[in-house]
């Protein structure tokens, strides 16, 4: 009983919500509008559930003096000072939440905490990007070309000198390790690069760095997500199908029958 | 040999004083890199740029603090383009922790142009549901919405009697740093109810939105903070504003960010491989 109600009603709400989509009858209408309202207000304890087990996984950390137990104590004074000031005196324009809590400290806090992520990125990248493979050496001319080129600096410089580069990087590297398969992808790069001069009358062509970093991003990427998105789409029909039909039942949780 | 080996273990405060000393320089004094704007910016500056005066534009601010200085400038050029031409700016929100952000938007921008709150911008604030919330407002904004974020109701503010619902709407502007965001305005608002979609996002999101501008769904897109910088210039270059320009200023900090971080790979990469060579 416990578990075949909420079945019944996934069956019969996932089934008529579907016809619905297609039915623009007023009463259909009306019949939709209605269940939005009911969303939203499941929504609504949904915040106040997440709420409650937020205070109770902190108190639980704080009674069992868990690793980092006082940055719980932190959260808990933060959530209980914001909840009184946000409930005593709105969160309307000018408030003290809105001005001190919000712009002074959120605001402030949140920014910095990001934008440590560009000193750890240059950090992370300075000793784990390395083009050990052929694959990895591919994702780093293409990151070279993309962060160039995302970037107004990437305007002034031309493709044609940015592969130059790439390609007495690939020699230097190959005639180093004495990599043959280095060697030939220079080669191979070298006559490529003529060709494109001979084809331009031998002048060097004017295709900048942000026109091969919207190719790379228009055309390999895109192809790549996109066959992404319609796996994750289709996985979800396929999973929105099996709880509509009770074949998937994680979402009740645990409990007796 | 040494000074590779130097190199490969070079200490990380190293790297983030140089980092910290190539983003601020360029703060104090400008390179004045200058910054063209693409064709994904001017999409949507043409889409914003075609809607009548009088009529309309949603714009869903989907982002928190930590993306706040990514992607607040595209927000205020895009309400100052839009101030600009007549038109009427509602603004709303997906993200609770972003309420604030758009409550400044709606506080600072509008007395810049002489615009009234009530009369030409409205901020709606946000409210639990997320796709309910947008299927909702499809239906009735004001069922969804019954009063603004300061608690006033919208059957008091003029601008709210000609918008009763997104079909009302000719076009969102959704400005994301995450889910949710432009994509749930494209899956509930674009597919039901027809709207012109629009998106802002941060640079590392902004390939996940190719496919979305190639099959048309979207009208246009401001990718991180150059997207910020090119919908400035283009605010700028027609004249509808002449507002200090934030992104504008910060690209050449980014560019050298970035250029810095590729010397350091390649650096990182030449010392791999010479001591890889040795050691072998």
């Amino acid at each position: 009983m416990k578990r075949s109600i909420p079945l019944a009603i996934c069956l019969i709400m996932g089934i008529t919500m579907m016809i619905q989509f297609f039915v623009p009858h007023p009463a259909s209408v009306a019949f939709f509008e209605l269940t939005a309202k009911w969303v939203r207000i499941i929504g609504a304890f949904a915040l106040v559930l997440g709420t409650g087990s937020l205070v109770m996984y902190h108190i639980d950390k704080i009674q069992r003096r868990r690793t980092g137990w006082y940055y719980s104590i932190v959260t808990l004074i933060a959530a209980v000072i914001t909840t009184v000031i946000g409930l005593g005196w709105g969160i309307k324009s000018g408030s003290i939440f809105q001005n001190v809590i919000f712009s002074n400290l959120m605001v402030p806090l949140n920014a910095s905490m990001f934008a440590i992520l560009a000193f750890y990125m240059a950090s992370a990248a300075y000793r784990a990007f390395r083009a050990r493979t052929k694959e990895a050496a591919l994702l780093l001319v293409a990151a070279f070309i993309v962060m160039l080129g995302m970037v107004p600096i990437g305007a002034h410089v031309p493709f044609f000198w940015f592969m130059v580069v790439v390609n007495v990087a690939l020699l230097v590297v190959g005639l180093v390790n004495r990599s043959k398969a280095l060697l030939i992808g220079a080669g191979a790069l070298v006559v490529g690069l003529l060709a494109w001069l001979g084809f331009s009358g031998f002048k060097v062509p004017q295709l900048m760095l942000p026109d091969t970093a919207e190719w790379v991003l228009s055309v390999p990427n895109m192809a790549a997500k996109r066959a992404i998105q319609f796996g994750v789409a289709l996985g979800g029909i396929a999973t929105a199908l099996k709880v509509i039909l009770g074949i998937e039942r994680g979402w009740l949780g645990g409990g007796k029958q | 040999m040494k000074f590779f080996h130097y190199l490969l273990k070079i200490d990380r405060r190293i790297i983030y004083l140089i980092v910290g000393l190539l983003v601020m320089l360029p703060l104090i004094k400008p390179l004045g890199l200058g910054v063209s704007s693409g064709p994904r910016a001017k999409a949507l500056f043409d889409a914003i740029d075609a809607v009548p005066a009088g009529k309309t534009i949603l714009i869903s601010v989907d982002f928190d603090p930590s993306s706040m200085p990514e992607l607040y400038p595209m927000l205020t050029a895009v309400m100052r383009h839009a101030f600009a031409k007549n038109l009427k700016v509602l603004l709303c929100g997906l993200w609770v922790t972003g309420a604030g952000l758009a409550d400044r938007a709606a506080t600072e921008i509008p007395p810049e142009f002489g615009k009234k709150y009530g009369e030409d911008v409205v901020y709606l604030g946000w409210k639990a549901g997320i796709d309910a919330v947008i299927l909702g407002m499809g239906e009735n904004i004001k069922n969804v919405f019954p009063v603004d974020y300061n608690g006033r109701p919208l059957d008091s503010m003029p601008m709210m009697n000609t918008v009763k619902q997104l079909r009302d709407i000719p076009i969102v502007f959704a400005i994301s740093a995450g889910t949710p965001g432009y994509q749930d305005w494209l899956l509930y608002a674009q597919s039901r109810y027809g709207m012109r979609v629009g998106a802002g996002m941060t640079a590392v999101s902004a390939a996940d939105a190719y496919p979305y501008l190639q099959s048309g769904q979207l009208t246009g897109m401001l990718a991180g903070m150059k997207g910020g910088a090119e919908y400035e210039v283009l605010v700028q270059k027609a004249g509808y504003s002449k507002a200090y320009m934030p992104a504008v200023a910060a690209m050449d900090s980014q560019s050298l960010a970035h250029i810095v971080i590729l010397i350091l790979v390649i650096i990182g990469n030449i010392a791999y491989f010479v001591t890889r060579k040795r050691g072998a």
